[in-house]
């Protein structure tokens, strides 16, 4: 079968260009629109670093020295009880009004209604202009073979029941277009473009999530309790233990370097278990509250005597 | 925010991990563009053209592990094996649009 090279030159690769010109122009207007983006305000930025930082410790605490991570721990677990970085430290007790009603609610949805604009309304252009003008062009042929099933949507307007499903129509290679021009529009603006059609899928399942300015939502859209949160890092932070990462150090630079056999940490560690198993049997005893300064005592005694043996 | 944190983790720095995975990004687009020109200019159809991609994709991960990594990717990514998977489906639709392009172009219309 021939094609005439008329639609190559006048449909093929047109709709290609305007493809690509429409996705510059959606993110430079894209970037016109969202502006300078907002200052997070003082105490909302407390809030999640109060949260980062906590991570830390839990992720790096065993870099510090045993004393210097149990002053943290007591002073975070403190900070998040009593709700100190808060932005509204005494709001958990009044109902939450209407959040219609919050300014900063309503303007994250404008944003993502903006983005969920420029999303829809060019591709709804380009697909009605295609529809329009070109509906029933057979414009290119696929390289390589695909199955019945795909006749109906890849040859839509185009009535011929004898056709290979490889010869696709014009509406075929819009959307061709559409899955194969994100990564031309990374060479071309650079990532995080906001040409990204699948991006923007995203941002709209998790609007308003990493806008530091608005407020915490949850992806159903509403506003996170952050005492509530507060309180399970809080617990988090208690389950951690601390482990000196120095702990048994020489050993280890002996092993690792061949002058002890290895079985020398295997021994040590058994050693350690065998003996914080001993430890919780005695703490279980304890009430639960108070379990936390007890057992770090009796881990700083035992790291003491472990690090006598050695 | 809940759960268990896994040491390892904390070894990577994050920003450092998402930059890397945008230059592999950049590498593997471009590169699977021009891919996609070489094939369709070459005529290559059905299943020869996926090979070509994989095998071509394959080559670009070995010449980044064995160039730019020096062999040790584990470095730069949190899997040492994330240099041969990173971005290899994204380039496929681009590969296919400039695969089909060029065929289109050079063997059906003539």
């Amino acid at each position: 079968m021939l094609l005439d090279p008329a639609i190559r030159d006048w449909v093929l690769i047109p709709i290609m260009i305007v493809m690509v010109l429409v996705g510059i122009v959606r993110h430079q207007v894209t970037v016109l629109l969202n502006g300078t983006p907002k200052k997070a305000d003082l105490k909302s930025a407390r809030e999640t670093k109060a949260l980062q930082r906590c991570g830390i410790l839990r992720a790096h605490g065993v870099h510090i020295p045993e004393h210097a991570f149990h002053a943290r721990k007591a002073y975070l677990s403190e900070a998040f009880e009593k709700g100190t970085y808060l932005k509204e430290p005494n709001a958990g007790n009044k109902p939450r009004g209407n959040v219609m009603q919050d300014p900063a609610y309503v303007e994250t949805m404008m944003d993502g209604m903006k983005k969920n604009m420029m999303n829809i309304v060019p591709q709804t252009v380009i697909m009605g202009w295609i529809n329009f003008f070109f509906s029933g062009f057979v414009l290119v042929r696929l390289p390589f073979p695909l199955t019945v099933r795909f006749k109906g949507m890849l040859q839509r307007g185009v009535e011929t029941h004898d056709m290979d499903v490889s010869w696709v129509s014009s509406l075929s290679w819009y959307f061709l277009n559409l899955f194969g021009l994100q990564s031309v529009f990374t060479l071309l603006l650079g990532s995080g473009h906001a040409a990204d059609a699948m991006r923007d899928m995203q941002a709209m399942s998790t609007m308003g999530m990493g806008n530091a300015a608005g407020p915490n939502l949850t992806p159903t859209g509403q506003p996170q309790d952050m005492h509530k949160i507060f309180l399970g890092e809080k617990e988090n932070l208690e389950l951690t233990e601390h482990e000196w990462g120095l702990e048994n150090v020489e050993t280890r630079l002996l092993v690792k370097y061949g002058k002890k056999p290895a079985s020398v940490l295997l021994d040590q560690k058994k050693a350690k278990i065998a003996k914080a198993s001993g430890r919780l049997a005695t703490a279980g005893s304890a009430s639960s509250a108070t379990v936390a300064a007890p057992s770090s005592a009796a881990a700083a005694a035992s790291k003491k005597k472990g690090r006598r043996q050695v | 925010m809940s759960g268990q944190i896994n040491p390892d983790d904390a070894l990577y720095v994050d920003m450092f991990i998402a930059k890397n995975g945008q230059t592999m990004n950049f590498i593997r687009s471009s590169y699977s563009a021009v891919l996609g020109l070489a094939a369709g200019t070459l005529g290559l159809t059905n299943l020869s053209g996926f090979i070509f991609y994989f095998v071509g994709s394959a080559f670009l991960s070995a010449l980044i592990f064995v160039i730019k990594t020096k062999g040790k990717s584990g470095l730069y990514f949190r899997k040492s094996l994330d240099v041969f998977t990173e971005g290899v489906f994204g380039g496929l639709f681009s590969y296919i649009l400039f695969w089909t392009l060029l065929y289109g172009i050079i063997h059906v219309y003539d």
